[in-house]
């Protein structure tokens, strides 16, 4: 991969997390869904409780509506071809689940379709321990 | 959007022959020519290996002759029979790393580290051994996995993993580096690099890119998810 192949595909990559920051930091899912494979999968530990699948995560951002103040970094993308992993560190959450300022590392998994990069999985750690995502 | 969903097996179904071929052509068939030879092998006596043939099924294979037949076995079958009675490690083992908290944070990262890689090279011993048995307990149940297969994009549950790996036989020379390990309290991302991929389906000398994402579940460390990339 050439330096300005790689910089488009990464490009393309940030895009698709900024669908995922601009749901969760508007509490609408809906914005976030296209950035998501039809068979992404979701994992990770909120309060002792595990939480999966994709449809809990979009469940979750409508109920915890709007997060105005998340203050997301992209840690590091890396590209193998047709497969990527981005690590997001997101602090500042807020909401009716999130409660306030919290914060969230994630592990995104990227696969490049025909449509584009698509989230494949996300796997969370809440850093909130004492806090469930549960309502 | 190309097919989701398909059987991993059909997807790849094109490169079957060519996998036969290459095998052939480049696996080394040493073989073990009489129970002597393969008690030596495995270093036990000849009693124990006919006992190991008859109740286990160690691999040996027979020749006619008019007399008396003769035995032989392959190594890399030998092997990978061996490795598949190799046991992942257990609960056990993992508990003992999260159990005994390091007195600095740079040893208590080093036990996370230690049981990731334990999980992994369950995965590895699968792999190698053409087993999924083997390498189901690195993963989680929910499990998926997802990549292009023959620029067929294809993703679905774990068990299409397995049944591949049981397809694709041994792959006694494959060569796994970690290129990364990032650990974040309870989720992890491994990036693997697996060199000299061979058997029936993935053909020979043939090299992936694994992205495994995991989880600690009760303090074990768990593949939730599978990402590849076939070179």
């Amino acid at each position: 991969m050439t330096k300005s192949e790689y910089l488009t595909e990464y490009d393309k990559i940030v895009q698709a997390m900024q669908m995922y920051i601009d749901g969760s930091k508007q509490g609408k899912s809906e914005l976030m869904r296209p950035a998501f494979h039809a068979n992404a999968s979701f994992f990770g530990y909120a309060g002792g409780q595990l939480a999966l699948g994709t449809q809990f995560l979009f469940d979750w951002i409508d109920r915890n509506g709007p997060a105005p103040n998340i203050d997301p970094r992209v840690v590091s993308v890396d590209i193998l071809d047709t497969i990527a992993v981005v690590r997001l560190e997101v602090a500042g959450w807020s909401g009716n689940l999130a409660g306030s300022g919290v914060r969230m590392s994630d592990l995104f998994t990227l696969l490049k379709t025909p449509d584009g990069w698509k989230i494949i999985q996300k796997a969370f750690h809440w850093h909130a321990a004492e806090r469930s995502l549960a309502a | 959007m190309a097919r989701r969903g398909t059987e991993l097996g059909g997807v790849v179904s094109g490169i079957v022959s060519r996998g036969f071929y290459m095998v052939q052509r480049n696996t080394p068939q040493k073989t073990l020519e009489s129970w002597k030879q393969i008690a030596a092998y495995l270093d036990r006596s000849e009693r124990t290996v006919r006992r190991w043939e008859s109740n286990e099924g160690l691999p040996v294979h027979r020749r006619e002759h008019e007399k008396q037949d003769t035995v032989f076995a392959y190594r890399h079958e030998i092997e990978a029979w061996s490795r598949l009675r190799t046991k992942c490690p257990g609960p056990g083992a993992i508990e003992e790393a999260v159990d005994h908290p390091a007195a600095n944070a740079a040893n208590a990262y080093l036990a996370e580290h230690d049981a990731i890689t334990r999980t992994m090279h369950c995965y590895i011993a699968g792999a190698r051994a053409g087993d999924g048995d083997v390498m189901r307990p690195a993963f989680h149940p929910s499990a998926t996995i997802s990549g292009y297969c023959q620029g067929v994009e294809y993703t679905g549950s774990v068990e299409h993993v397995f049944r591949w790996i049981d397809e694709n036989g041994p792959a006694p020379n494959i060569a796994p580096r970690f290129a990364r390990i990032e650990i974040i309290e309870t989720i992890a991302v491994v990036h693997l690099e697996v060199q000299h991929w061979s058997g029936k389906l993935a053909g020979a000398n043939a090299r992936a890119s694994d992205v495994f994402t995991l989880l600690k579940c009760d303090g074990e460390w768990k593949i939730t998810h599978k990402l590849f990339h076939w070179h």
